[in-house]
């Protein structure tokens, strides 16, 4: 990324609009959070343990639980 | 930050609170102050968009963002509401918005805060700010809504 030019970059971009871009970046985490709440309790209807979930998204088997446990 | 507020727009925080988290936003932003006082049937019969809509119409300003960056949006249905958030902070400029609340009321002389003050207050935003992006997509002149609510106050 280091030296390119503002037009190099416009030229890559989808949209050239940064208000765009960061309401995309604020719909990625929703649909993050969204999708993880929905595959969560999928897994725990399915049997999968707390450290199993935590594992699968790459965070402790305490906070998977603290964030999901009912 | 609270104290003044009368109870109807105590709802409004808290219903904008329950709006955060069912989108999966970790913070309180104007947007969700907005959708908040649109479960009060008054604001919503005054702004002549209920809430339901306005939740469609932020999902499509979602969908459209994404669009327009080239990830087009499927048709994930979430399933299961991402949990009830345990703390709840506000983003700046919900915060910006909740003393200009305050300073309206003052201004006014009313003892209490009403879901006209939040909303006044709400109107004055401007984009890129998440609630006037909002009203935008929903079709609300936010000048026409504010002439209705400060008329009828004398």
């Amino acid at each position: 990324m280091t030296g390119m030019t503002t037009d190099g970059l416009l030229a890559q971009i989808g949209s050239t609009d940064p208000a765009t871009g960061l309401r995309a970046v604020g719909a990625l985490h929703r649909l993050a959070e969204q999708v993880e709440a929905t595959y969560v309790a999928l897994a725990r209807r399915q049997g999968w343990s707390w450290e199993q979930i935590g594992d699968a998204l790459g965070v402790s088997r305490q906070s998977a639980h603290a964030k999901h446990g009912r | 930050m609270f104290e003044k507020f009368g109870q109807p727009s105590r709802n409004a925080v808290q219903y904008g609170v329950e709006e955060a988290s069912r989108r999966g936003d970790r913070r309180i932003g104007t947007e969700h102050l907005l959708l908040g006082l649109l479960h009060d049937q008054d604001t919503a019969t005054v702004i002549g968009v209920g809430v339901a809509e306005a939740r469609t119409k932020a999902d499509a300003l979602d969908a459209k963002a994404l669009d327009a960056i080239g990830i087009p949006f499927g048709d994930f249905r979430p399933a299961v509401a991402p949990r009830k958030l345990t703390r709840t902070p506000l983003t700046s400029g919900a915060r910006s918005v909740i003393q200009r609340t305050v300073a309206l009321t003052t201004a006014e002389r009313s003892r209490r805060i009403m879901p006209r003050h939040l909303l006044l207050a709400l109107l004055e935003r401007e984009q890129p700010d998440p609630a006037a992006a909002l009203l935008v997509e929903c079709g609300v002149n936010a000048e026409e809504v504010r002439r209705k609510l400060i008329a009828p106050a004398r």
